[in-house]
């Protein structure tokens, strides 16, 4: 993911395009033209000759470039074909494509000031390794046995058969997936119930998924089933360890 | 309860205490979090204390100070002494965000519960890899789903984005004025 740093010393990857808007953007810059005046023409020339250069075409990735460059040329025989009256200001096809570069040069200019702010805060280390704080109201929860969390799923799931309702099977869910959209909404809300988070699944499929995932994550220590009572809610919530991982390692 | 108040505990020397607390927090220590603790003082007075804490270590000559970031306080070491840091802990260079995934960041921080289709959309190329990454950073976190074909999750960055640029809330990010600030002073530098 993170590219060889090529603030110091000589560059090595010289035109690498975060995306076809930024090609795009660059070329606009380096003609020095006016972004809201684009010759259509002009650019697109250059713009194909970039993609003539990349030796190979990776077409899952370069399908946006590709992309942008029938865009341009699309662009272009818009405003070749003769017609009638001229065209109103609105109805210039070119300006989608610059509201667009408008758009994406605002984050850009954003992103820029958020790197300074990235790069201030980079100088400045905070402790990474302190014991974490105890959440506000922990209090003397027992863990549950698998017996207990696999009777209180087919219940939930008994439950739901007995609802009679019709299912139109679209997407496929992959353990992963669960297991991470539990950890987040775990960490969200500062934990998870049980109950309240299996009603919510939308299939048999996607809940048994999600119900793997939870054992799985029970098993790698990430997360715990607590109850503080009999009887009562069985929440799901991190496991206070130490040693948790950190943005920078 | 409230019918025979008990005698607000008198804290001698708020500030040490708070600064104790503020010490032994790995996350920023909001003011609410230390109230709770020090049940009897009163937000103000401890407001009052954590400011003299925050300017009294920034005027002594230490290597540690106060910073307020995510709405919280927490200590970091004075970026001068960034280089001597990472020689002690042998780290030649901070591994910084990557451009794509500073835009992605970017622009979910500047459009709350956006789905994925939206970022890409926006940004013009594919943004399924950049969001898993900084998903496992933890700069982004899912607030739910969108009622729309499809069900696309949506999207929102986290307290972690706050405290990785130093931001006490989304209001801090740049503005709509420095933004074109920026993108002005592009205008004219070009040669």
């Amino acid at each position: 993911m993170s590219a060889p740093e090529t603030t110091e010393g000589y560059q090595v990857r010289l035109e690498i395009f975060e995306g076809p808007l930024d090609l795009l953007l660059f070329l606009i810059r380096k003609k020095k033209i006016d972004i809201h005046d684009i010759p259509i023409a002009a650019i697109t020339r250059d713009y194909l000759e970039y993609l003539d250069r990349k030796e190979q075409i990776n077409l899952d990735r370069e399908a946006e470039f590709l992309f942008v460059a029938a865009l341009l040329i699309y662009i272009k025989s818009q405003m070749l074909l003769p017609r009638e009256k001229d065209l109103a200001e609105e109805e210039d096809p070119r300006r989608t494509l610059v509201n667009r570069l408008l758009e994406f040069q605002k984050v850009k200019a954003a992103c820029s000031l958020l790197r300074e702010r990235e790069d201030d805060q980079l100088r400045q280390w905070k402790r990474t390794f302190l014991p974490p704080l105890p959440g506000e109201q922990d209090l003397d929860f027992t863990e549950v046995s698998l017996f207990d969390l696999a009777e209180s799923f087919f219940i939930i799931m008994k439950r739901r058969a007995a609802r009679d309702f019709r299912v139109i099977k679209g997407k496929d869910v992959s353990l992963e997936d669960k297991m991470k959209e539990i950890v987040t909404a775990v960490e969200a809300g500062g934990g998870l119930d049980f109950l309240e988070y299996f009603e919510r699944q939308e299939t048999v499929e996607e809940a048994l998924v999600a119900f793997f995932g939870l054992l799985e994550l029970i098993k790698s220590r990430t997360v715990q089933a607590v109850q503080d009572g009999i009887f009562k809610t069985i929440r799901v919530q991190l496991r206070r360890d130490p040693r948790r991982t950190h943005l920078h390692e | 309860m409230n019918e025979a108040p008990a005698p607000a505990p008198v804290f001698e020397n708020l500030q040490g205490i708070i600064e104790a607390l503020i010490f032994i927090s790995q996350d920023p220590l909001t003011v609410d979090r230390i109230k709770s603790v020090l049940e009897g003082a009163s937000a103000e007075d401890i407001q009052a204390a954590v400011d003299g804490l925050v300017a009294g270590a920034e005027s002594r000559p230490g290597g540690i100070r106060i910073i307020q970031v995510a709405g919280g306080y927490v200590f970091a070491t004075r970026p001068d002494h960034d280089r001597w840091v990472r020689r002690l802990l042998q780290i030649e260079r901070k591994n910084r965000l990557s451009s794509a995934s500073l835009e992605t960041l970017c622009t979910v921080a500047y459009n709350p519960d956006i789905t994925q289709a939206e970022i890409s959309a926006l940004r013009g190329v594919d943004a399924s890899g950049t969001l898993k990454t900084l998903l496992e950073k933890k700069l982004i976190r899912i607030v739910g789903r969108k009622k729309a074909p499809g069900n696309p999750l949506v999207y929102r960055t986290s307290d972690k984005f706050l405290q990785y640029f130093g931001l006490n809330s989304l209001e801090e990010l740049p503005s709509e004025e420095e933004i074109g600030r920026i993108l002005q002073e592009d205008k004219t530098s070009e040669p």
